[in-house]
């Protein structure tokens, strides 16, 4: 039996992420280059499948593809995917694909147990809203996985890091309103040399031939590792934010009310409250590094809440599984 | 006075304190998540029969049935906008645009310095062109003697923060002006009566209610998928002259100011009464919606509709599946002194016999259509905070206003030190490559 093009686009896509993670995440251990050649455009490649399957489900049923968990997971690993790579060129960052693609895989997998088939939308879901509100939502999300992925290996690397580490003298930061500071080892007085590394110890153990610790330095430093994580949540964060402010316009439109206090809706604001601490949390310098990326991390864990454990589990609103 | 002064400082600087503030978030985003978890605004039994007594009982005493509404929540985001409040006077705008004032530039973790040649003037000069074509802003001071320059980038963007503070503030009115002027109902209209909406005196007729269901065949099995509710509506408002709308879902019609939705939908029942078979006029003297319940004359028994089923199995007497109007029945519970005698479920136009010679016979349904009703003078200011909240967020997250210490000094003859160091309002990391390639570029041009 012929299969159908949006199917096609779907197997590619998922064989395609599957290659793809398990070079990346053999790169994230040996370093090896042709590893990250061979799986950084098999991951584009899967994205671009992946997109092509949505436009393609919407070309053959004329019914916009988001409007149930299948469609909607899709989206979202796409996304995750399409952010990763945009962080893995400005930040060099392919190292964390094999993770990044492994979740996106398995995301993927999972919407696709949801698939009904064609079903037209039910009345609620009969607005343009829907082509507004749901990809930023579901964007949102992407970037949070991203940061979460990121908060991963800073977590691994601190942890790991720990048992180089000497005891050492943490200076406070200045602001621009804040007070003269002592020297830290960010700064590049000498322009012949590298900055050098956050963890100095860490980089004798490697001199002295110590596997983990040689391989330990290949990661970026903590502080790298952290940017990158503010950098994610900060697409996030405005995201579910618009998302949330978008929803509630669509609820206005469809319910009447623009805060109806539904579970999704309010499993959304405390994701939206997590993030909005650990921006705060990060402009604190004692709290920027281990412990707001603990706060990504249970941050993601509440995406993972709002999205799937309020559509399936709890009834509400928004029980159309989207 | 003094106590009084101690008081306030303790306040400022608890309040002004970001890390309580992000206390408050926990406990705020913990009661959200309760909200979630615990059903709100069911019957207590319900959550005794959900939980153990005791945690029942808690979530009874605590209101956390009703969490959304209860002292607690509307105390924490209260805590919050007075957080937020001191925050925004105590330390973003403060923060907003440092004083310009001397460093010690090799104290600050990103700094650079190199010799150049030239006399200090001269460099200054250059530097000055150098940061300028790049969009600094340039602005030279003199502390001490010394000629220090401030270089500037994105300094308008200090100000995200505290637009997202406001859009906050803005949305906390918005909310505050629906509570203090603002009302919602709901209402159901069988075909072709009238309805009058208390709040607004306006009056709503069903002229025809119509919905579309479609049966689909998915891998799960046949799915009765909703299409449509359309309800034909005559409404007068307040200049009282009767106005034809068509309400759809997401599609609500505006009367002086007041919007109303289509939310429900359902079957009211007309019924006969009969006692030892002839007919009890007036009993039911109404059509009933599913829910209702009446008295049967001279007994202490009542019978409630309890609900509409559309399609009876004909083999099995059951409900089927299909909610589309095929073989309606009615179920039917009978009530004596508050304990349930049984239910039944009785098809269209077949009596029931309810004892004593009593038997009732469902004759006729009727559509209705639930309307949700609302008026919010509060919105437009909530969307324009929305919008400000947004906007602050995105020159926050998205513009990092950064600032160059420049300090030139002469070395020997024709030749000067420069030394520059940098801050930015999210610490040196974010910054690090930028200011590397900056002070990489500015040595190649100056030297």
């Amino acid at each position: 039996m012929k299969m159908p093009l949006d199917q096609v686009l779907l197997a590619t896509a998922i064989g395609a992420y599957v290659l793809a993670a398990l070079a990346l995440l053999v790169y994230f251990f040996s370093r090896e280059d042709w590893l990250r050649n061979f799986g950084a455009p098999l991951a584009i490649a899967g994205c671009v499948a992946q997109f092509a399957q949505l436009i393609a489900r919407y070309e053959m049923t004329g019914i916009w593809p988001l409007l149930n968990l299948y469609g909607s997971l899709s989206l979202f690993s796409a996304m995750a995917v399409a952010i990763f790579i945009g962080f893995a060129f400005r930040y060099r960052a392919w190292y964390a694909g094999g993770f990044v693609l492994v979740l996106a895989a398995i995301f993927l997998a999972y919407g696709a147990t949801w698939n009904e088939g064609t079903l037209p939308a039910v009345p609620s879901l009969q607005s343009y809203w829907a082509k507004i509100h749901v990809p930023i939502v579901v964007s949102s999300y992407a970037a949070f996985l991203v940061a979460f992925v990121f908060s991963c290996i800073y977590l691994l690397k601190y942890y790991a890091e720990r048992g180089f580490m000497q005891p050492q003298v943490v200076a406070p930061m200045a602001t621009d309103a804040g007070p003269v500071v002592p020297a830290s080892p960010l700064a590049v007085a000498d322009f012949t040399t590298p900055v050098e590394d956050s963890t100095p110890a860490l980089a004798r153990a490697a001199a002295s031939g110590n596997a983990v610790a040689a391989w330990l330095t290949t990661l970026p430093s903590l502080p790298q590792l952290d940017v990158i994580v503010y950098r994610a949540v900060a697409i996030g964060l405005p995201l579910i934010s618009i998302g949330i402010i978008t929803g509630a316009m669509w609820a206005k439109e469809s319910w009447g009310a623009y805060w109806q206090w539904d579970p999704k809706e309010t499993a959304a604001l405390a994701t939206w409250i997590v993030y909005l601490a650990y921006m705060h949390l990060h402009t604190r310098h004692a709290w920027r590094g281990l412990r707001t990326n603990w706060v990504s991390v249970l941050g993601f864990v509440s995406v993972i809440f709002c999205y799937l454990g309020v559509n399936i589990w709890i009834s509400g609103l928004h029980s159309y599984k989207v | 006075m003094t106590a009084v002064r101690s008081l306030y400082d303790d306040f400022v600087r608890t309040f002004g304190n970001v890390l309580f503030a992000v206390s408050l978030f926990v406990v705020w985003g913990a009661l959200t998540i309760v909200g979630v978890v615990v059903d709100q605004g069911k019957d207590p039994s319900v959550y005794f029969q959900a939980y153990a007594a005791p945690i029942a009982r808690a979530i009874l005493r605590l209101s956390l049935d009703n969490v959304y509404h209860s002292p607690w929540y509307v105390g924490i985001v209260g805590l919050i906008l007075l957080s937020l409040t001191v925050c925004t006077f105590k330390r973003v705008i403060p923060a907003r645009l440092p004083p310009l004032r001397p460093i010690k530039v090799d104290k600050i973790p990103l700094h650079a310095g190199f010799e150049v040649a030239g006399d200090p003037e001269t460099v200054r000069e250059r530097l000055a062109a150098f940061f300028g074509r790049r969009g600094w802003q340039i602005r030279e001071r003199l502390f001490d003697g010394v000629e220090w320059s401030f270089a500037d980038k994105h300094n308008w963007a200090r100000r995200g923060v505290l637009v997202a503070h406001i859009g906050f503030v803005i949305i906390a009115a918005g909310t505050t002006i629906y509570w203090a002027r603002g009302f919602s109902g709901e209402t159901a209209v069988l075909t072709g009566e009238t309805v009058t909406v208390p709040e607004t005196h306006a009056t709503i007729r069903l002229n025809d209610f119509r919905y579309a269901i479609q049966p689909i065949m998915t891998k799960s099995g046949m799915v009765y998928q909703p299409i449509d509710y359309v309800s034909d509506v005559t409404v007068t408002g307040k200049d009282g002259v009767p106005k034809h709308y068509i309400v759809r879902v997401n599609h609500p019609i505006d009367v002086d100011g007041t919007l109303y939705y289509q939310s429900s939908y359902g079957f009211g029942m007309r019924f006969r009464l009969t006692d030892r078979g002839v007919a009890v006029p007036g009993v039911p003297g109404r059509t009933l919606a599913e829910g209702d319940s009446f008295e049967v004359p001279g007994t202490q028994r009542s019978v409630v509709y309890e609900r509409f089923v559309p399609t009876v199995d004909k083999q099995s007497g059951m409900p089927a599946a299909d909610p589309r109007v095929n073989d309606p029945g009615v179920v039917l519970g009978v009530v004596q002194g508050g304990s349930s005698l049984g239910e039944a479920l009785i098809p269209l136009h077949q009596w029931v016999d309810l004892g004593d010679g009593w038997r009732m016979t469902p004759q006729r349904y009727v559509l209705y259509s639930g309307f949700q009703y609302r008026y919010d003078p509060g919105i437009p200011l909530v969307g324009i905070g929305a919008f400000v909240l947004v906007a602050g967020l995105i020159v926050s997250f998205y513009f990092l206003p950064a600032r160059l210490y420049v300090r030139v000094d002469r070395t020997a003859a024709g030749r000067s030190h420069v030394g520059v160091a940098a801050t930015t309002v999210k610490g040196y990391d974010v910054f690090e490559n930028e200011f590397r390639r900056l002070m990489v570029t500015l040595r190649g041009e100056t030297t």
